[in-house]
């Protein structure tokens, strides 16, 4: 049997009379806001950015599997709203989530709250608009709003990651709209994100991390690295947390004045990641609630962690999986702890040009089916 | 091109992309479970490990198997078994019970490795909750084999007491052969 049949497309035409957002929300395509209602010019727009035909397939999207070909991306992007110049961040967003380390089959059938967070490097953030400056992770910027909202269409439409069916999440989230943002360059005191991970600077990247919502970290007091760090490690101590519970990566959205305030005193993103690695965390009395509900190991955390009641159990297995941006406005001593889903995931960097790596040809082991 | 003024329709364009899959059937059934080696794959989740080894425990009481031989997932409850992990218990195993579909990305996952087990000719039965028959009816779908059985169980499984472990497990041992004999029906 062959399960495209089982697509009921509808009729391809509708009456001029009829009220295309409506119809759209009828069909149930959308996020639960109104969408744009393509057009076949908007939608070759963008594929004439993209390049090429627009029938082939860039990947396939988890937990449907449904063919994700130039147009279909096209037809989601002008839904959201985008600019045709956003398709190349889209397109490397999206096969960055459908890396197989990354794992969108469990990002998006997971009954945790997690949602793709997707972070833009390089020079094409400023060429097309995006904000990582004041209110980066807020409303009001089209790039920002449209890309991500666009990653979420595909993940609803041809992911079919739709609750309650194959989106199973208990509660949901805000990110679950939209989670897009790039670091602010120009005003970070330190190398871009892209840079520290081995990429030129003029280079543009995609970052995606599964992750939670962003934890605020206020700190109007401390001068100096140690205090903020100390206030940004105790927002990562939790024992809530996914990534408390099943290690993995996280991220630091590091706010401007806090990032100014700890290069002044000449330290590098490694020393910041070393620090918080260092000095976050909880011992495992706390994790194991002293085994007042029966012994716990948790085969989830790494098998060299030492598991006695006074063993300091890390936020996750070393620095570098503390992922660090710098972004917002100019004012203001605020930071953001950003908890990832957990060890099952692990994020993917990919330059924003290059379709070569991880395309829907590359099936070698199995991941096109399974 | 008509203009606006004399157009009468409009068209409409699907975003949902198309699912080209060719489904694939389950591998042949057994006719005696005696003298099969019972390969158990434990998903790491919490109670996991207690429902597979109670299961594993009331099935041998049960059945001579020739071997009962224990995997843990590496990665974690939430992600498909590796492919060679997936390999290694194929060729060392006849029949498979799987542990446990109590999320969402651990059911998608268990009935993903139930499938890839069962397109490598061994009978498989995951373990889902109740809370995740609808999941998996769909997750099937997807992937491309309907006729997929799971043992269901109810919900929830993480922070049960032993007493509703045995209980569990004992509808496990039960629904698990009738999967791997081809007698379980559907859910």
């Amino acid at each position: 049997m062959n399960m495209s049949s089982t697509l009921e497309a509808g009729p391809a035409s509708v009456d001029t009379s009829v009220d295309l957002v409506e119809h759209y929300f009828e069909k149930g395509w959308t996020d639960g806001l109104p969408v744009v209602p393509p057009t076949r010019e908007k939608i070759d727009a963008v594929v004439a950015v993209l390049g090429g035909t627009p029938d082939h397939i860039e990947c396939k999207i988890p937990p449907r599997w449904g063919a994700l070909t130039r147009e279909v991306l096209a037809i989601n992007m002008v839904m959201a709203g985008c600019k045709p110049e956003y398709a190349p961040v889209v397109r490397a967003a999206m096969l960055a989530l459908t890396d197989r380390q990354c794992n969108l089959n469990g990002v998006q059938a997971t009954t945790h709250m997690a949602s793709p967070l997707i972070m833009v490097n390089g020079p094409v953030a400023a060429k097309i608009g995006m904000n990582g400056g004041a209110n980066a992770f807020g409303s009001g910027n089209r790039a920002n709003a449209t890309i991500g909202r666009a990653i979420r269409l595909i993940m609803l439409n041809v992911g079919g990651g739709r609750a309650p069916d194959l989106d199973k999440c208990t509660l949901g989230n805000p990110a679950k709209y939209s989670y897009a943002i790039c670091e602010h360059e120009a005003a970070s005191p330190f190398a871009p994100y892209h840079v520290e991970q081995g990429y030129a600077a003029d280079t543009s990247t995609v970052f995606a991390l599964a992750a939670e919502a962003p934890h605020s970290v206020t700190d109007h007091q401390c001068n100096a690295p140690e205090g903020i760090l100390d206030t940004i490690a105790s927002a990562m101590s939790t024992i809530a947390s996914n990534t408390s519970v099943l290690s993995g990566h996280c991220a630091l959205a590091l706010g401007l004045e806090h990032a100014r305030t700890i290069a002044k005193h000449g330290w590098t993103r490694h020393d910041i990641k070393s620090y918080l690695w260092l000095h976050s965390g909880n011992l495992f009395s706390a994790h194991s609630r002293d085994h007042r509900y029966g012994t716990v190991y948790n085969r989830n955390l790494p098998k060299w962690y030492k598991r006695g009641p006074d063993d300091r159990i890390p936020i996750v297995e070393g620095p570098d999986r503390i992922h660090l941006f710098v972004i917002g406005g100019d004012a203001g001593r605020f930071s953001a702890f950003i908890p990832g889903w957990g060890h099952m995931s692990t994020p993917v960097i990919r330059p924003v040009e290059d379709t070569a790596i991880g395309s829907a040809d590359d099936c070698a082991d199995g991941l096109c089916k399974l | 091109m008509l203009d606006d003024r004399t157009r009468t329709s409009v068209e409409i364009f699907d975003p949902r992309g198309v699912v080209d899959l060719e489904s694939s059937p389950l591998a042949d059934r057994k006719n005696t479970l005696s003298g099969l080696r019972l390969g158990i794959l434990d998903n790491s989740k919490w109670n996991a490990n207690k429902l597979l080894r109670g299961a594993a425990a009331a099935l041998s009481d049960q059945i001579a198997f020739a071997s009962v031989n224990y995997y843990v997932k590496t990665h974690g409850f939430s992600t498909d078994a590796p492919p060679e992990m997936i390999s290694q218990i194929a060729s060392e195993n006849d029949i498979v019970l799987t542990a446990i579909g109590d999320c969402g990305s651990c059911c998608s996952c268990c009935i993903r490795d139930a499938i890839a087990l069962e397109d490598l000719g061994l009978p498989t039965a995951p373990i889902i909750t109740t809370e995740f028959v609808n999941e998996t009816r769909l997750t099937r779908a997807a992937v491309g084999m309907p006729g997929l059985r799971p043992v269901v169980i109810d919900h929830p499984v993480s922070s049960i007491t032993a007493e509703e472990v045995a209980t569990r497990v004992a509808v496990i041992a039960a629904q698990a052969q009738e999967v791997w004999v081809g007698t379980r029906g559907d859910i």
